[in-house]
């Protein structure tokens, strides 16, 4: 009986200095993060970075050194999550042109703006993970997975990645540059898939390619909105798309100037069976 | 053995158990850090990043509120501190420059009173 106490007692102990050491741990001294990734940041810090990162890449046009920058933040689809971002800063009324840095960053992402032309990068690594020597060299060797990227594989004489060159700033392409946009397209949409009263807008350059973060306005009678190009890159880098009300006359203009669209209303459009709906509009507007 | 000195031990095994738990095995997890706990060569890059805007854009105020998320520091001692360490690291010529010019912006520019900071 004697022996039992004891062992009930050795027992109790033993769970007492484990709770001794949690409380310790995970209260009085919990391991401290100083050493943080990106990753870990919280969601409002990461709009930050990424807001950093498009600004940097608007500087500098280096698409891949923007690409592995986002890929530090473990975004499963950097494109998706900076046009959610942009969308997210428009709501909130942030900076226009912090907004179409973002909107055009993930408009090159997925091929909207053509980045840089290839830079030849030496590089000692030919593992693309990352080293703890800086940022700097982590994107190299990150880039050196990217297979546009002239990577010399030979030399493997140090452990750490060292760049001895970097690409060097060269201007994005603006959309705001170039001849004012012209109306060259004005059409009705009668589909039952899309959404009713829908209003498509298609920004294109000189080149007949799409535009990015084209700003657009829409004024109606009593009202004004101003949209972007690019927020829904997978229905086009150049789309953007507003809800009409019934029976209101709307005129759409770029922000930069050029041929107005004007009265514009949705049109009523007729269904199978006789019965009738909301139609849509596709305007396009084209630089000369 | 004396049993004091048996409960001792067992107490004693005890802390180190919960030790080695708390801070090996679960650890205290962090998923919301703030920027100004970023690893040094992150917290570098992410001034490099604003060097890079700060080159096209030159506006040092727009400059000071990016680098203000990282921390209470004053923007020229982020930048300083980030240049050091770039430096150190052996940073391309290209990318120091762009921070010097970032550094060397911020230690002559004074801030409008009244401009808030996020």
């Amino acid at each position: 009986m004697k022996t039992k106490g004891f062992a009930w007692g050795w027992i109790i102990a033993l769970i007492l200095g484990f709770g001794l050491g949690l409380a310790y741990t995970w209260v009085l001294a919990p391991v401290k993060y100083v050493d943080a990734e990106p990753m870990a940041l919280r969601d409002n810090f990461k709009d930050h970075f990424r807001s950093a990162i498009a600004a940097a890449f608007a500087s500098t046009g280096d698409l891949e050194r923007a690409r592995a920058r986002l890929s530090l933040l473990g975004d499963p689809d950097p494109a998706q999550a900076l046009a959610a971002q942009a969308q997210r800063m428009l709501a909130t009324g942030d900076d226009l042109e912090t907004v179409q840095q973002v909107a055009m960053l993930a408009s090159a992402l997925q091929g909207g703006i053509a980045a840089n032309p290839p830079f030849e990068m030496p590089t000692n690594s030919p593992e693309p993970e990352p080293t703890e020597q800086t940022v700097a060299s982590e994107t190299s060797t990150s880039e050196a997975s990217q297979p546009t990227i002239v990577v010399d594989l030979t030399s493997t004489s140090t452990p750490l990645p060292v760049l001895t060159s970097t690409p060097r700033p060269t201007h994005t392409p603006t959309p705001t540059l170039g001849a004012p946009y012209q109306l060259v397209g004005q059409d009705t949409v009668c589909d039952v898939e899309l959404a009713e009263g829908l209003l498509q807008i298609v920004v294109i350059n000189a080149t007949r390619r799409q535009v990015p973060g084209a700003e657009i306005i829409i004024t109606w009678n009593n009202g004004e909105e101003h949209i972007f190009t690019g927020l829904k890159p997978e229905l086009g880098h150049g789309y953007a798309d507003f809800l009409m009300t019934p029976d209101v006359t709307y005129s759409i203009r770029m922000a930069d100037g050029g041929t107005p669209a004007s009265d514009i209303t949705a049109p009523t459009c007729t269904a199978t069976g006789d019965s009738t709906y909301l139609g849509g509009v596709q305007i396009t507007f084209q630089q000369p | 053995m004396p049993r004091w000195l048996i409960t001792f031990i067992a107490l004693a095994l005890g802390i180190a158990l919960g030790l080695v738990y708390g801070w090996v095995i679960d650890p205290v997890q962090y998923t919301d850090v703030t920027p100004d706990a970023l690893r040094i060569d992150y917290r570098t890059d992410y001034v490099l990043m604003v060097a890079e805007a700060y080159h096209a854009e030159q506006d040092p105020a727009l400059a000071s509120r990016r680098l203000a998320v990282l921390g209470s520091q004053p923007p020229a001692v982020i930048t300083s501190e980030a240049e050091d360490y770039a430096r150190q690291a052996g940073y391309p010529g290209d990318d120091l420059t762009l921070i010097q010019e970032l550094s060397v912006a911020l230690q002559t520019w004074q801030p409008v009173p009244g401009t808030s900071l996020p």
